[in-house]
């Protein structure tokens, strides 16, 4: 990297107090983002990757976290509670999973979207406009009358615009993407990463996806990082990955991504060791 | 005023037009009528209801006298016109009282640590422990009887049913991925308390406040009607009834109509609190639409 990082991840560790002592899940990651850079975190449930991405957040108040997160170069592991609150959705930003389930369903839609605006004491009139805009701007039609309704009278992908709306509303630096598109259809999937690729090269964002699906990791991130057991395995740019994956693990999971024209009898490849999977994300 | 009657004349189309049974509309008017007799009863009292004519006692239902008179002469109409003023303030005001302190309660007990939780719970358990009614009789009994030691006796007994509430409720929004998703734009404690976790939450317990008014409304009259709550002359139904009891064989209508005014309130609110829920879902609104 010859710029200053937007986002430097060294030795992370992640651990859960259980009743049987510790339970670690991350097991030291180190992770760079630069500015207006798109990295894609890949691995199969349980691998630890929306651990680390809600770690670099602190939104586990269990968790137990050490090593250095450093955003511009501050390091947010020994920020204080409210410090920390402040870089939430105003420097970075995060887009759910479940569309429906991250919105509140007894407000509207245009509050929601200004919500992290107002919280920051933008005046309400402004907040509006700039709510109504962004909703426009990422295909939301007839936004002005749209931004009254509730989040019931929105489509799974509407939804899923809506979400991003709130999560880069304030202008944040650094957008995680946990899984944004598991919850829509094939082509919704399309356009919303589509949309956030739009968005990332306007605003100048770095864009941190959480996915499981090496399919939407090759149009749209320029690194990976492939993840397993809580340990990254692979790091190069996506090109790399695809065409010359170094670790075995990466190279099975290549494997696994099912083609057209492909043989569709033949078994999946067996992924690890048996024995060796655990539970949990 | 008309907009609200303009607004519920088209909340009972709609509810017919939906084929929904036509129950909570009337429900709804009677309700309507209640809260009317309330603000306006002693203005279309055709008489004065503390007006004793001894020669006037006990006569049946008549054009001068469409409910009949008491053993004291009174119009029993002009009393039931005016009981609704003295029984409904006094139901609401336990209400009120009873949801802000179990609300306070509740979402403190839900939010906080684990100690205050078992605190705030246990002494909740022994509120909920002791019968309301029991409990009221023994507070009002011991504050003098009066509708004011009612009224008083059944706030402090009416509330540990909302805490328990409120804290179950509470505790299910709060973990919701939408206020995790608040939490995660920076939103602060307080905003979230208020905007995202108690909106969602109380929806059910706003159902149950409206449930409970005829609840309340048959124990205020009760505790009357035993006589430690509102006392004989007053115009409380409940009071009316326990005075002309006695007068049951020979003049049914003194109380048979504060009795029916009772309980056609009890049900309507009943009703009324059903309806509320539907209108206060978003989601089963939109299929009502």
């Amino acid at each position: 990297m010859s710029t200053d990082p937007l986002l430097r991840v060294r030795d992370l560790r992640v651990s859960y107090p259980t009743p049987a002592g510790p339970a670690q899940v991350v097991h030291g990651v180190d992770l760079d983002l630069a500015p207006g850079e798109r990295v894609a975190l890949v691995g199969e449930s349980g691998s630890g990757k929306s651990v680390t991405a809600r770690a670099v957040l602190r939104l586990d108040p269990d968790a137990r976290l050490s090593g250095r997160i450093e955003l511009e170069g501050v390091d947010l592991l020994k920020l204080p509670p409210r410090r920390m609150r402040e870089i939430r959705g105003g420097r970075v930003g995060l887009v759910f999973q479940d569309p429906l389930a991250s919105l509140n369903p007894v407000m509207t839609i245009g509050r929601q979207v200004m919500q992290p605006l107002l919280i920051r004491g933008v005046p309400r009139k402004v907040a509006r406009r700039r709510a109504v805009d962004l909703l426009e701007r990422l295909g939301v039609r007839d936004a002005e009358h749209r931004a009254d309704d509730y989040p019931h009278q929105f489509s799974g992908g509407m939804r899923q615009r809506v979400v991003i709306a709130i999560a880069v509303i304030a202008e944040p630096a650094l957008l995680i993407a946990d899984e944004p598109t598991t919850a829509l259809d094939v082509r919704v999937q399309a356009r919303v990463l589509e949309l956030l690729r739009e968005l990332a090269d306007e605003r100048g964002m770095s864009i941190l996806l959480i996915t499981h699906d090496l399919g939407i990791v090759a149009g749209f991130a320029q690194r990976a990082v492939v993840m397993r057991h809580g340990r990254p395995v692979e790091t190069g740019t996506v090109e790399q990955i695809y065409t010359a994956p170094r670790d075995p693990y990466t190279k099975a999971l290549l494997a696994a991504v099912p083609r057209i024209g492909g043989d569709v009898t033949r078994p999946l490849a067996v992924i690890g060791a048996a024995g060796e999977e655990k539970e949990g994300s | 005023m008309s907009a609200t009657t303009t607004g519920i004349a088209t909340g009972v189309a709609a509810r017919i037009r939906h084929r929904v049974p036509f129950v909570e509309g009337a429900a709804l008017a009677v309700a309507v009528v209640v809260v009317a007799m309330a603000a306006v009863g002693p203005l279309v009292a055709p008489h004065d209801p503390y007006a004793v004519n001894l020669t006037d006692a006990l006569l049946p239902p008549s054009a001068e006298h469409w409910f009949g008179t008491d053993a004291n002469g009174r119009d029993v109409l002009s009393r039931v016109l005016h009981g609704a003023r003295v029984t409904l303030p006094a139901t609401l005001v336990v209400i009120a009282a009873s949801t802000v302190i179990g609300v306070l309660i509740g979402t403190v007990a839900a939010l906080g640590g684990k100690v205050v939780d078992e605190v705030l719970m246990r002494i909740t358990d022994i509120g909920l422990s002791l019968p309301a009614i029991i409990l009221a009789l023994g507070l009002s009994a011991a504050l003098g009887p009066g509708l004011s030691s009612a009224v008083i006796a059944l706030s402090v007994t009416w509330w540990p049913g909302y805490a328990r509430l409120a804290r179950t409720l509470v505790r299910e929004v709060k973990d919701a991925e939408y206020v995790d998703a608040a939490r995660v734009l920076g939103v602060p404690q307080g905003r979230l308390i208020f905007r995202h976790i108690l909106p969602n939450a109380l929806n059910t317990l706003y159902v149950q406040t409206t449930v409970d008014v005829g609840a309340v409304m048959l124990v205020i009259s009760g505790l009357s009607f035993i006589g430690v709550g509102a006392q004989v002359p007053s115009a409380e139904w409940g009071a009316m009834i326990a005075g002309e009891a006695n007068n049951l064989t020979n003049a049914w209508w003194a109380v048979a109509f504060p009795g029916l005014a009772l309980l056609l309130t009890a049900l309507a609110f009943n009703l009324v609190g059903d309806w509320l829920r539907v209108r206060n879902d978003p989601t089963i609104r939109r299929e009502a639409r």
